[in-house]
């Protein structure tokens, strides 16, 4: 199937086979890595993505379902190089340890804030509820999304 | 891991839907949001040869109000519907309900349609529309009918949508005068989980404060989301006291025919029954 989409602030037009999900068509067809394939069954959260602004699991989504939207993945989050204000937060907090769950809390914590400037600790953490960290224990990941945030 | 391959068909309206399904009898799966389906399917549990998706159909993702019903199209999202203020101010409960299920990448996707469809019987949404006496459109490539949310569930994982037929929306109609209405949520062991049970309850009182009006409505409860008519019926009349609460609690736990999972025993639903619709009923006294 033929679609049409804008990822990351390009636009992109491509065919895919009916049964990828976004997943597959990020990692396998555009070899964009940054979303990572946890579990495939939308609950370990390290595959979320933003689609028109959303958050959504890439191993959920049909790619059929991009037709016409606006994705964002962790490789869209950099400008010119430089790390968006979330991401210096993550790296200035120590929120990472194996790094495979970061991009999908990147994103998760991009829409909180988008939705919710000044969030606090309870928001942090129910937005990232659907994001398993196996390493950290949390507290780093929720320090930094409260540090890009700002003063309440 | 991959999809096992099948054919995506997209359709642009209803009719071109129902005409497809009619045309492929059987042999093809309606899809909607996917946040079920798609792990079922990547599991191996179902392998259509065919997909049929609602994505492109118009108007199915309408949220409006007709007469005082609240008309929610088959593919609005969870967290689309919640974000409706007319939804939040006019259908409280259904909102909560609705904003407790999953995580919000899974809201985003989910559609009320497809959560019903699915009829998981730990559903947080589905108790509420009991309690609402919601009603379900379906459509077939000979018309539209509508099932009460009551005759809706059929069996384990089973709905009263047949082979060829399409849930196309659900009609809520509007809460009783001055009814009070909540919904609770038990999880053991994490918030994103379905509710190993959950208690939806709509209550109004009388000027004696006696309760003239109670729904009271469980999931995980069951193999499909139930109505409690026994425990509502120890309620009538009778005024929201500690005794009054707990005597309809054990009327619900018995009520209940708890399966066992990995999330609990059916002997521990039965009692988180008990202590959950006491808790539930005496908050809304």
């Amino acid at each position: 199937m033929r679609l049409d989409f804008t990822l990351n602030n390009r636009p992109y037009r491509l065919e895919a086979p009916d049964h990828w999900t976004v997943l597959d068509l990020l990692r396998d067809g555009l070899a964009l890595t940054a979303t990572k394939y946890g579990c495939g069954e939308g609950v370990c959260g390290t595959c979320t993505v933003l689609l028109d602004d959303e958050p959504v699991r890439a191993c959920l989504v049909l790619a059929a379902r991009l037709r016409g939207r606006t994705l964002l993945t962790a490789e869209g989050l950099e400008s010119n190089g430089a790390p968006d204000r979330l991401q210096s937060a993550f790296a200035r907090a120590g929120a990472a340890q194996c790094g495979f769950c970061t991009p999908g809390m990147l994103l998760s914590a991009r829409a909180l804030l988008a939705a919710n400037p000044t969030p606090t600790e309870h928001d942090v953490r129910e937005a990232l509820a659907g994001n398993l960290c196996r390493c950290t224990g949390y507290t780093k990941i929720v320090e930094a999304v409260l540090a890009a945030a700002g003063p309440r | 891991m991959r999809l096992r391959p099948f054919a995506l068909v997209e359709p642009e309206t209803i009719p071109e839907a129902v005409e497809i399904l009619a045309r492929l009898d059987g042999e093809a799966r309606v899809i909607a949001g996917g946040t079920a389906l798609v792990p079922t399917m990547r599991l191996g549990l179902v392998t259509p040869d065919r997909l049929v998706s609602l994505h492109r159909i118009a108007g199915l993702s309408e949220v409006r109000v007709d007469k005082g019903m609240l008309e929610i199209g088959a593919m609005t999202s969870l967290s689309a519907l919640v974000r409706r203020s007319v939804v939040r101010e006019g259908w409280p409960l259904l909102a909560q309900a609705a904003s407790r299920v999953a995580t919000p990448p899974i809201r985003s996707s989910a559609t009320l349609g497809g959560n019903l469809c699915y009829a998981e019987a730990a559903s947080d949404p589905a108790p509420a529309l009991l309690c609402l006496e919601a009603q379900v459109r379906v459509a077939d490539s000979v018309g539209e009918r509508v099932v009460p949310i009551g005759e809706f569930f059929t069996g384990f994982y089973e709905t009263a949508v047949a082979a060829g037929e399409i849930l196309t929306a659900v009609r809520v109609p509007p809460m009783p005068e001055g009814a009070r209405a909540g919904y609770v949520k038990f999880c053991p062991r994490s918030a994103e989980d379905k509710p190993l049970i959950g208690v939806a309850a709509l209550v109004t009182l009388d000027g004696a404060k006696r309760v003239s009006d109670i729904r009271l409505a469980l999931a995980g409860a069951a193999p499909t989301p139930i109505r409690t008519r026994r425990a509502e019926a120890a309620l009538q009349g009778e005024t929201l006291t500690d005794a009054a609460a707990r005597a309809a609690a054990d009327a619900a736990a018995i009520e209940a025919d708890p399966l066992s999972d990995l999330m609990g025993s059916s002997d521990y639903r039965r009692e988180m029954i008990r202590v959950w619709v006491r808790r539930l009923l005496l908050s809304l006294r």
